[in-house]
């Protein structure tokens, strides 16, 4: 009579080795893929990171059909029509099933020339004599031209008289403009060509030139005085353009050419009048407040009182605070210990006096606060330029 | 505007009572109307404004071995003139409103010298209420006075000697006076007229009382109130700062002119380059 029976409990499960339940044999921890045997062995399997493969193997571009063709390099030889000379050159050559790749060397197109107009001794007689200049110094020139390609500072090197680039450019734009001109049959077909539409300013490059110089060797300190004239004349620009209504008669800011800064800071002269309208305080002693006007009779301190209240009316609580500390910082009594009438007045000229000082020094706060703002915010604009100068 | 110390009498009169003409004697004792000229007297002096300086507080002496719990004070609550004149040339009377604690806390004192003395041991308000003779004003002044009886801490024992002494100066000003009442006072030492009285001060005549506290029982505690210390101080400080603008102002108009060359110190020296 077992009471599990009696109640319907189940028989207890005990595992009094009953059933061998089939056991699968089980593996020896089952390396996972995509780790070597090694490492894993080593690492015990802890630690890994997710084991997916990130690179999958066939996302790899596959190798170009390297099957079907034969390539071999070879070194061969190869001419270039960049070359004038009958130079051998070699290099290696990717060969395809035996047979070399045609056509011309590959790099022989950027073998650029330019076209250095070349005329007869009719047309220097006619349009290119020139009193600065020989027949043997334009021919020189050109020659030079024509085997240096324009580049004027070799050029100018390799010139036997002593000419400046400018002058070695001025000659050869203006005689090649001038043989342009010559050759054409109209003035309209040559027009649209650069040589023809613009001359060559040597006086200008010429300045150009010098002032980069100049601004490449400047002094620390004149940079910063440069700075600051900019900045002060494009603070300028903006209080014109703000003030529109302000007449200004010829304030010249010289705005210094950011070239031509060498000797210093142009000084500014501004012109525009002084905004500094003081606040103007309030009304002297003289105006009685109303409330006085009715009354018969009262005392002296009272009156004071009302005055004080008329005066600091309009400024607020802040305001009304700052003049009494000053008041005791200039060990004065809020209040008079004798309020006769003449000490009365002048406790209300004084109160009057420190209202302006106050107004003052907050318009010259905010006056200092807005000019730094705009330094600040002019530096910040300036670019960065490596220096370098470049002709 | 005067100097008014209470121990240097001002020049003529020593304490006076104004000799009256007749038509201010007639005058003061009819005051509904007068005879001679009704407009004269209610005519109002535009530009001429009538001060006297008053002083009023309280004199408290410590009862010592006299105190008692509800007893340990006896002061004096008062209103003089500031040069201790005859304040009854203008004032009526004075109404001391005491703590309700007192009895009849309403004390009236009708004539001067104005004042009032109690014992006690508390301190409060006490507010002392003018109000003037009908050809001076209608209207009443209130004025207020905290009675101190015990000294500030630092000041050691009570005494029954020294007492505790808070006073204040103040002007009764009016501002408009009726030709009359400027007529009869303009020469009063308690009053104080923007210009100078056209004749000598009037000369005190024997037989008259004297109502002034010049000799008061007290008068040896009375403050001496001088406006040349406070007018010096203020002058001092409107110089003060009338420089300090002047400095600012030039700053201001500096900063609107040239501005930055003077004040810049140091700055990252940037490169404008162009070219």
């Amino acid at each position: 009579m077992d009471a599990k029976d009696i109640l319907g409990l189940q028989k207890t499960s005990f595992p009094s080795a009953q059933e061998k339940k089939p056991r699968a044999p089980k593996e020896p921890q089952r390396k996972p893929d995509g780790v070597s045997r090694e490492v894993y062995a080593l690492t015990g399997g802890v630690g890994m990171a997710p084991l997916m493969p990130t690179i999958e193997a066939s996302h790899l571009k596959r190798r170009p059909a390297v099957e079907k063709e034969k390539v071999a390099w070879q070194w061969l030889p190869f001419t270039s029509s960049a070359r004038t000379d009958n130079l051998q050159l070699y290099h290696w050559v990717r060969v395809v099933n035996n047979v070399p790749p045609t056509g011309d060397y590959d790099f022989a197109k950027y073998n650029t020339k330019v076209d250095v107009l070349k005329y007869t001794d009719e047309e220097y007689e006619k349009y290119l004599t020139e009193p600065t200049w020989s027949r043997e110094e334009t021919d020189q020139l050109f020659e030079l031209c024509q085997r240096f390609d324009l580049r004027f500072i070799v050029i100018a090197d390799r010139f036997p008289t002593a000419r400046s680039v400018e002058d070695l450019k001025s000659r050869y734009y203006s005689v090649t403009r001038a043989l342009l001109i010559a050759r054409a049959r109209s003035f309209d077909e040559v027009a649209g060509n650069p040589l023809v539409k613009e001359t060559f300013n040597a006086a200008h490059e010429t300045e150009r030139k010098r002032a980069l110089s100049a601004l490449f060797s400047q002094t620390k300190q004149q940079e910063r005085k440069d700075a600051e004239v900019l900045a002060e004349a494009k603070r300028i620009m903006e209080s014109r353009a703000a003030n529109k209504n302000v007449e200004e008669a010829g304030a010249p800011t010289s705005l210094p050419n950011a070239a031509v800064p060498a000797d210093g800071v142009s000084p500014l002269s501004n012109n525009l009048p002084s905004s500094a309208a003081t606040h103007p305080a309030a009304a002297a002693n003289t105006s009685i407040p109303d409330t006085l006007r009715m009354l018969k009779v009262y005392l002296r301190t009272h009156a004071l009182d009302q005055m004080v209240q008329a005066v600091t009316a309009s400024a607020g609580i802040r305001m009304i605070k700052r003049v009494d500390q000053t008041l005791q910082d200039l060990g004065v009594n809020l209040k008079p210990k004798v309020p006769t009438k003449a000490v009365c007045a002048e406790h209300l000229e004084l109160r009057n006096e420190i209202l302006t000082l106050l107004n003052i020094q907050k318009q010259l706060q905010n006056k200092e606060a807005e000019v730094l703002a705009n330094r600040e915010s002019s530096f910040t604009e300036a670019p960065t330029t490596p220096k370098v100068p470049c002709s | 505007a005067p100097i008014i110390l209470s121990d240097s009498p001002p020049a003529a009169a020593a304490g006076a009572e104004p000799a009256l003409t007749a038509a201010q004697k007639a005058l003061r004792s009819k005051p509904a109307r007068a005879p001679e000229d009704p407009d004269k007297k209610n005519k109002k002096l535009k530009d001429v404004e009538i001060s006297f300086p008053i002083v009023y507080g309280t004199i408290s002496f410590w009862l010592g071995k006299k105190a008692s719990e509800y007893n340990s004070h006896k002061w004096t609550v008062y209103i003089r003139s500031a040069t201790n004149e005859d304040l009854s040339v203008i004032v009526k009377r004075v109404v001391f409103q005491l703590h309700p604690s007192f009895t009849n806390p309403t004390r009236v004192v009708e004539q001067p010298p104005f004042e009032l003395s109690e014992s006690g041991w508390g301190e409060f308000e006490i507010a002392i209420t003018l109000y003037f003779h009908s050809d001076v004003c209608e209207k009443r002044l209130d004025l207020f006075h905290q009675l101190k009886l015990y000294p500030e801490e630092d000041a050691g024992p009570q005494s029954t000697k020294k007492p505790v002494v808070v006073e204040t100066y103040d002007e009764v000003v009016f501002p408009e006076p009726t030709e009359a009442f400027f007529l009869r006072v303009q020469n009063h030492p308690a009053a104080t007229v923007p210009r100078l009285p056209p004749g000598p001060m009037e000369l005190m005549s024997h037989d008259k009382k004297r109502f002034d506290t010049k000799d008061h029982s007290l008068s040896q505690w009375f403050s001496n109130f001088s406006e040349a210390d406070e007018l010096l101080k203020l002058a001092a400080a409107r110089q003060q700062v009338q420089a300090h603008i002047a400095k600012l102002r030039r700053q201001l108009s500096m900063i609107e002119g040239m501005p930055q060359q003077s004040r810049v110190i140091s700055g990252p020296g940037q490169q404008f380059g162009h070219g």
